[in-house]
């Protein structure tokens, strides 16, 4: 079944960019919050993860901060 | 064995990938990421025969030239945790378990960002201490920040804080401002920037989330406090050198030593480039350069030995 991935980014973050492009090419969808405009999200984010700071990937709960590949690689068993 | 393994994908190391594969060398380059540090960078307009790039988009640009390359080797999502000396070069090891033979290495991993070193600083990682202005400083609209450090990052963290926070502070531990002139007078013109000079960081405050920044102004020699929501350090580099060891020379930040008319190191068959090295000016386009030279001269090297 597909995972259910949210990711919490600003429009200027490189590290959000790298994230969404390994995405879309590991065909994986995911919904986006941006949290320099939506309150409620960055809310969210923070109860989430502890901290303030972006990219935020939420993978059916447990929760990446930052962008580390081979840790996604993982977590979405790809390989 | 290889002939050459490229450790990193900032500017150095594709540069010498771009090179190693038209010399026909049997190459591998090892890198986590592509684009070096200024992959976050919003705009750099000092990329030569580039008006205007994105860190982003220069990041894309390198990749997709070190992977048009033939018969390049690109092991990418690694890092090299090791280098041994071995029978006629070397043995690589890195994260990802891979063990590589070479009879020469070029080290372009560059450096990352040096840490302030006072208290709250690691506590509140995350929690307000911000490591890259273009990510985060969108959370902190309405808010007060203070950019630690007057280089060119620092002053670019400023402009990328004004954009959003209500109040910046800068905090300058000495009387000048090192930072490009044209930057800096870019942000002065923005009335809610005050610049703290000779003040020196001592602690981060706040419990759950940064709450203020203690500070010794040396000009009275008081300790103050400023409320502020957010601090972004931006007070230079270390370079990344521990996988080496003992192999070659540094000088006394680290950095590696390099003859500047070859990079080669104090190794025999380890040559190094960019921010790595003991180099006076930190800049993408130097990095590229002396990555090239780097490979010119292990070609001439590798040829040398091969003939013998």
């Amino acid at each position: 079944m597909a995972k259910n991935i949210t990711i919490y980014s600003t429009p200027t973050c490189v590290y959000c960019k790298m994230a969404k492009e390994f995405f879309k090419k590991n065909n994986v969808q995911y919904t986006e919050h941006n949290v320099a405009e939506d309150e409620k999200a960055r809310e969210e984010m923070v109860e989430k993860s502890h901290q303030l700071g972006v990219p935020v990937i939420d993978i059916d709960g447990e929760v990446h901060v930052g962008f580390n590949r081979s840790e996604l690689e993982r977590a979405l068993g790809l390989k | 064995m290889y002939d050459l393994v490229i450790v990193g994908g900032g500017p150095g190391g594709v540069a010498a990938g771009v090179y190693a594969a038209r010399k026909k060398l049997n190459t591998v380059v090892v890198a986590e990421n592509f684009g070096g540090q200024s992959a976050v960078s919003a705009d750099i307009q000092n990329w030569i025969g580039t008006k205007s790039v994105s860190g982003f988009d220069l990041a894309k640009n390198l990749e997709e030239h070190l992977r048009a390359q033939q018969d390049l080797e690109i092991v990418d999502g690694d890092l090299v945790t090791k280098v041994e000396k071995a029978d006629g070069g070397f043995k690589v090891s890195t994260r990802g378990g891979k063990l590589l033979d070479t009879k020469t290495i070029l080290v372009a991993s560059g450096s990352r960002h040096r840490r302030l070193g006072v208290p709250g600083e690691d506590r509140l990682d995350g929690k307000g201490v911000v490591w890259c202005s273009t990510c985060d400083a969108p959370l902190f609209g309405g808010k007060t920040v203070a950019v630690v450090g007057a280089g060119n990052a620092g002053l670019e963290a400023v402009r990328d804080s004004l954009a959003y926070a209500s109040k910046v502070y800068l905090i300058v531990r000495g009387e000048v401002i090192k930072g490009d002139p044209q930057t800096l007078e870019e942000i002065k013109k923005d009335s809610r920037l005050e610049i703290m000079y000779l003040a020196e960081t001592q602690e981060i405050l706040g419990d759950k989330f940064v709450t203020g920044l203690k500070y010794l102004d040396k000009k009275d020699n008081q300790v103050k406090e400023l409320k502020v929501d957010g601090v972004f350090v931006e007070i230079g580099a270390v370079p990344n050198v521990e996988f080496l060891g003992d192999l070659v020379k540094k000088d006394q930040y680290n950095a590696i030593i390099v003859d500047h008319t070859t990079q080669q190191t104090s190794q025999l068959g380890i040559w190094a480039a960019g921010d790595v090295t003991s180099l006076l000016y930190r800049q993408n386009n130097i990095s590229a350069g002396d990555a090239v030279k780097a490979v010119l001269n292990i070609n001439d090297y590798l040829s040398k030995i091969n003939r013998s």
